[in-house]
């Protein structure tokens, strides 16, 4: 005869929700706050922590190093590095690394320093020097606030309920964005959701840059007409005075 | 009053860029020069990607020159058979500009090219032109008579074939030297957002040996085509042309030009000269300082369409 099974145990759940699923670009864009707020749904109600993580559409980024010929400083030849999403956000309700140890961290890509960046295969690039790079490239976005990680960015405000901020600035780039929102005990992810939202040119701004990218000839063309018929038409007025 | 520009993505202070189009503008009015240079500088500073700022700038010049040549003209003062001369060099010599730019962002070295430019290019004639401009305003001082230029021609200028008449410039040369520095100020053009003024007049007074009264109009006339062309050309090969940044500054730009075109004529032209080659030596040492002091970081950033 079997024993009886244990009873099946309630699994722990995290539900989140943001306060624009679309940021709109328009004339006055300067950059845009995002409130993430959700609820973590414990029946043990063990202390837990609580990690948001922000990636932003992916772009392929060249950077260059500056070397010195001759007492003038140069930009090298660029390399290009793959895997670096355009914008990132590493909130957490404490420091990441007393969270988890570095391989979980790593596998979920959570924390500056575990994001896939890598290099396309440049040669004459070390890899010794590779983390040398991705730690320009993280540096380098971050004073641009395109990265950023806040161990206290998630805070609990009641029982079970915890918001975040997102906070894009106005070069964040167009696209789609996924907010992964994790529940971690005892070292372990023990659930997560995710939401996404975008970031989109609206109105005059879109109309503006698809008609650069999709007629740029006949754009330029506009563009050159409206310069000279506006100093033609200042010169007309100027004539009067 | 903040306004995003579509094309650059950033988000600039509009009424600013107005205030800096109208200060550009009258300066490019009164010294007959399109005023790139000094833009171009400020734009980068305002953190406008390279690419964009030399792009979007070319029509804003278009604009605030075509403000002041139609001055110009009324004052009979363009020599239009010379500026067409020079704008068919200009023509090729921006075609060939905006390949060796498309290439330049290739290899990631648009900001140092673009640095070194305008060390080489301000430094050297902003400071041949303060060395003549200062030795004529002290001969005028002293009373003594100008120096006689005509006979001082250069024999090479009359020893070339394809001669042509230059009526209003009362000339009577090859087309080859025009047509040369033509393409050499319309490479410039397309690398450096610049019309090319700064170069053109002083080749034109001391190289064709111009006379100083069309040599400003005429110098307009051909950055007007030279830098259509390269608007046209930025926008359609590299889609680096932001149409709302080009009309914020030219909004400001072709009313400063008119201005600039009436003031000029209140001064001397050798203390017009002295003060242009002043700001053109500044500006110039401004830029090229960059390439000796230490960056402050090690790595830079090449943005998809920043170069």
């Amino acid at each position: 005869m079997m024993a009886p099974l244990p009873p099946p145990s309630v699994p722990a759940e995290v539900s989140a929700a943001l306060t624009t699923p679309r940021v709109q670009v328009t004339s006055g864009f300067q950059g845009a706050r995002i409130v993430l707020y959700g609820a973590v749904i414990d029946p043990r109600a063990c202390p837990c922590d609580v990690v948001v993580l922000v990636r932003g559409p992916e772009q392929s980024v060249r950077i260059a190093r500056k070397i010195r010929v001759a007492g003038l400083w140069l930009n090298s030849r660029p390399v290009e590095f793959r895997g670096a999403p355009g914008f990132y956000m590493a909130a957490s309700t404490r420091p990441l690394k007393t969270i988890a140890s570095p391989a979980v961290l790593s596998q979920r890509g959570a924390g500056l320093e575990h994001l896939p960046i890598r290099s396309t295969g440049t040669p004459g690039l070390e890899v010794s020097d590779q983390a040398e790079w991705r730690a320009a490239i993280v540096r380098l976005k971050t004073q641009a606030k395109l990265y950023n990680a806040d161990p206290e960015g998630v805070t609990f405000v009641d029982q079970g309920l915890f918001k975040s901020e997102i906070n894009l600035p106005t070069a964040a780039p167009i696209g789609r964005y996924r907010a992964e929102i994790m529940l971690f005990r005892q070292g372990q992810a023990v659930a997560t959701r995710s939401r996404d939202f975008t970031v989109e040119k609206v109105g005059f701004e879109r109309l503006i840059y698809l008609f650069a990218h999709g007629a740029p000839w006949v754009y330029g063309l506009v563009s050159v007409a409206i310069a000279l018929g506006a100093g033609w038409v200042a010169s007309t007025i100027f004539r009067r005075v | 009053m903040n306004i995003y520009l579509p094309i650059a993505e950033i988000s600039v202070n509009a009424p600013l860029l107005i205030a800096l189009g109208a200060a550009v503008g009258f300066i490019s009015g009164m010294f007959g020069i399109g005023g790139g240079f000094l833009m171009t500088p400020v734009l980068v500073f305002f953190g406008i990607p390279p690419a964009i700022a030399v792009a979007s700038l070319a029509s804003h010049v278009a604009a605030s020159s075509t403000s002041s040549v139609i001055s110009y003209t009324r004052a009979r003062a363009v020599d239009f058979k010379m500026g067409g001369i020079l704008a068919g060099g200009g023509a090729l010599g921006s075609l060939i500009g905006v390949e060796v730019f498309r290439w330049l962002r290739v290899m990631g070295q648009v900001d140092v090219v673009v640095s070194l430019a305008y060390l080489i290019f301000l430094g050297a004639i902003g400071g041949l032109m303060l060395v003549e401009s200062v030795g004529a305003i002290r001969r005028a001082r002293q009373g003594g008579p100008p120096r006689p230029a005509a006979d001082r021609r250069p024999i090479w200028l009359y020893g070339l074939p394809f001669k042509v008449r230059f009526s209003r410039s009362k000339l009577y040369i090859s087309v080859i030297p025009p047509v040369i520095l033509g393409i050499f100020v319309g490479m410039l053009s397309a690398i450096m957002g610049v019309g090319g003024g700064f170069i053109l007049v002083p080749a034109m007074i001391y190289l064709l040996r111009m006379p100083a009264s069309v040599v400003v109009g005429t110098s307009l006339f051909q950055i007007i085509i030279t830098t259509t062309l390269t608007s046209v050309l930025q926008a359609g090969r590299n889609q680096t042309v932001d149409i709302v940044l080009a009309t914020l500054l030219l909004i400001g730009g072709v009313m400063g030009a008119q201005l600039g075109a009436r003031a000029s004529s209140r001064f001397r032209a050798e203390e017009l000269r002295a003060l242009l080659a002043l700001i053109v030596l500044a500006v110039g040492l401004r830029m090229g300082l960059g390439l000796f002091l230490t960056p402050e970081d090690p790595f830079v950033l090449m943005s998809g369409i920043g170069g």
